[in-house]
Parts: structure tokens; sequence; C-alpha cells
């Protein structure tokens, strides 16, 4: 029996994993994987199962490559942020710019409680200069996090 | 001991060589696959790595475990859906809100103590949850405080369970199940 009545995994099954012995089928595989991916008690036990018995060893390690996912993922976020800020940018020179032609319209009366758009913008260009700081701080970060061995 | 938020680069690089072998044996364990276990293995270095701030110090063992058979869960159940759950049936979270799917319409058709007798005879880990869901009537969310497991994890032991029941129906010749 893979599991005890209690609904935790039974000692023998998980000796047998542990084992490395190749007794369970596919589904039963799955519910033990489901079973150790919240259950403390039995991962505990798994864990110290392990420390009986020797430990497989990959055929390719993953010491270098997990860095290259890594750097890749760090990557994609930066691009991101960058794109992000592009557009911001992009945004607030469009409405600077479209602004300046307007200057000789005759502004409506507006209540005097409203924040005119020269404070928004003054607000928005702020909010660009931080999303501007972030993204060179990230990417300083990410540099700075390069090493040439990383690379070997 | 290592604070939990100060873990440097050197030092996770120092976690992936100490543990990498644990992680590919559970890994390998769960999936008896060489390839997938050493993709899964440097999944859960990444996932490591991106919430690496959550390290529990004195915990690596455990938190890394976690993360492995999380991992190889993810992907055993991948394949095992590809397999089993035909395009248009319906999905697991699903099932149980809207309308009643064959197995608990059989289940209703069936004399209470047949059905107590099928559920009864499931295995586990889906008696307990197939008891609480269908013969209790319990919510899977309420199912899942009571058995202290994922309500994800409910609802997929929920559907499968029904499965089971319907395939142990069907065998007795007696409740078919159109």
């Amino acid at each position: 029996m893979v599991f005890r009545e209690d609904g935790h995994l039974s000692s023998q099954a998980l000796t047998a994993l542990a084992k490395n012995e190749d007794i369970f089928d596919e589904l039963e595989r799955l519910e033990i994987a489901e079973h150790l991916a919240f259950c403390d008690y039995c991962l505990h036990r798994y864990t110290l199962a392990l420390e009986e018995v020797p430990l497989l060893v990959p055929e390719r390690s993953c010491q270098k490559t997990v860095w290259v996912r890594i750097r890749s993922r760090a990557l994609r976020l930066v691009t991101s942020r960058y794109a992000t800020a592009a557009a911001a940018v992009t945004l607030a020179l469009t409405v600077l710019w479209g602004g300046s032609g307007a200057e000789f319209i005759p502004r409506p009366i507006l209540p005097d409680d409203r924040p005119s758009i020269s404070q928004q913008l003054t607000g928005l260009t702020g909010e660009i200069g931080d999303s501007l700081h972030q993204t060179l701080s990230g990417l300083s970060d990410f540099f700075d996090g390069l090493h040439p061995r990383h690379f070997l | 001991m290592r604070g939990v938020a100060s873990i440097t680069k050197e030092q996770f690089t120092e976690l992936v060589q100490q543990y990498e072998r644990l992680v590919y044996t559970v890994c390998f364990q769960l999936v008896r696959n060489a390839a997938a276990a050493e993709d899964l293995t440097q999944e859960t270095f990444l996932a490591a790595y991106l919430h690496r701030d959550s390290l529990p110090p004195g915990y690596e063992r455990q938190w890394l475990g976690r993360i492995a058979a999380n991992k190889a869960k993810d992907h055993l159940q991948s394949a095992w859906n590809r397999r089993t759950v035909l395009p248009g049936e319906e999905e697991p979270f699903l099932s149980h809100s809207l309308a009643p799917p064959a197995e608990e319409t059989a289940l209703r058709r069936s004399a209470a103590a047949e059905a107590q007798a099928a559920i009864a005879a499931l295995k586990e880990p889906y008696r307990q949850v197939c008891r609480l869901c269908l013969l209790e009537e319990q919510s899977p969310e309420e199912a899942a405080l009571a058995l202290g497991r994922p309500v994800k994890t409910v609802y997929t032991q929920l559907t499968r369970g029904k499965r089971l029941l319907r395939e142990a129906l069907e065998r007795s010749g007696e409740h078919g199940i159109s």
C-alpha cells in the first residue's frame, strides 16, 4: 500500500522510493509527488530516508546551466522594464509636444481646487524618473552580477 | 547561520553544488526519466533562486525537496492529463460547481449503501476526499480544510476519485453510465 489509512505515505512506500525501487506505476508516482508537495511530515520522512541511501548523480550537472537560465530570466525582466520606461517616456513627450501648440487656445475655466495640467505633468515626470532610476539600477545590478566564471 | 534575505550569488552557487544530487534524486525517483529529471532539477534551482528570500535557514533540504516534488508533480500531472483528459472533458474546477457530471448522477441513482461501499473500497488518497465531498456533501474547500490538503489537490483528487468510482461501478455491471 502506498498510503496509510490516515492518508500519509506508508513507510514501505517511502523506503522503496528512497531506495530507488521501480515499483510504482505512473499514477502512484503522481499521487506520491502530490502528497510530498504539501505534507511536511512525509517530506521530512522522505528526506530522512534519503540520508540513508547514496544519492543519484545526474549525467549532466546543472551547476553551470542553471546560471544561464537565471541570467536569461533576469534579462527578460530588465528588457521588460526598459520597454515600460520607453513607453512612458514616449507618452510623456507626446503629451508635452502635443500641448505646446495649444497655448493660444482659450483655456476653459476650471475649478480652483482642480490640479493643473502642469502639476499633473510634474507628477508624471517624477514617476517616469523613478521608473527609469529603478530600471537602470536593475540593469546595473544585473551586469554587476555577471561574472566571467558564469560563462565558463 | 545564513540570514534569510542575505543569500548571495556565491551562497546560492554553494547551495546548488551541495544539493544538486538530492534534488536530482527526488526528481528522478518521481518521474523515472533521467532527461526529465535533469530538466526538473534545473527548474527547481531556478524557482529556488527566484524565491530565495523565502529560504528558511537550516531547512534547505526540505525546502528544495518540496520545490523538487512540486516540479515533479507538475510534470507528471501534465503528462497524465495529456493522456487521460479528453478534449471537451470538464475541467476539475468546473465539474463540482456547475452541471452535475455523470459520476454524480450515477451515484445518486445508486443505492446509498452501494455508493458507500464503493467509496469505502477506494484507495487513499481518494477515499477520504470522496467520502467528505460525495457522501457528506462537503465542499472541496471544506474537505481541504478538514484533511489539511491544498484545495487544488482536493479538486484533483476528487476528479480522479470520481473517475475511479465510475470505473468500479461500470465493472460491477449494475451501474453503467451512458
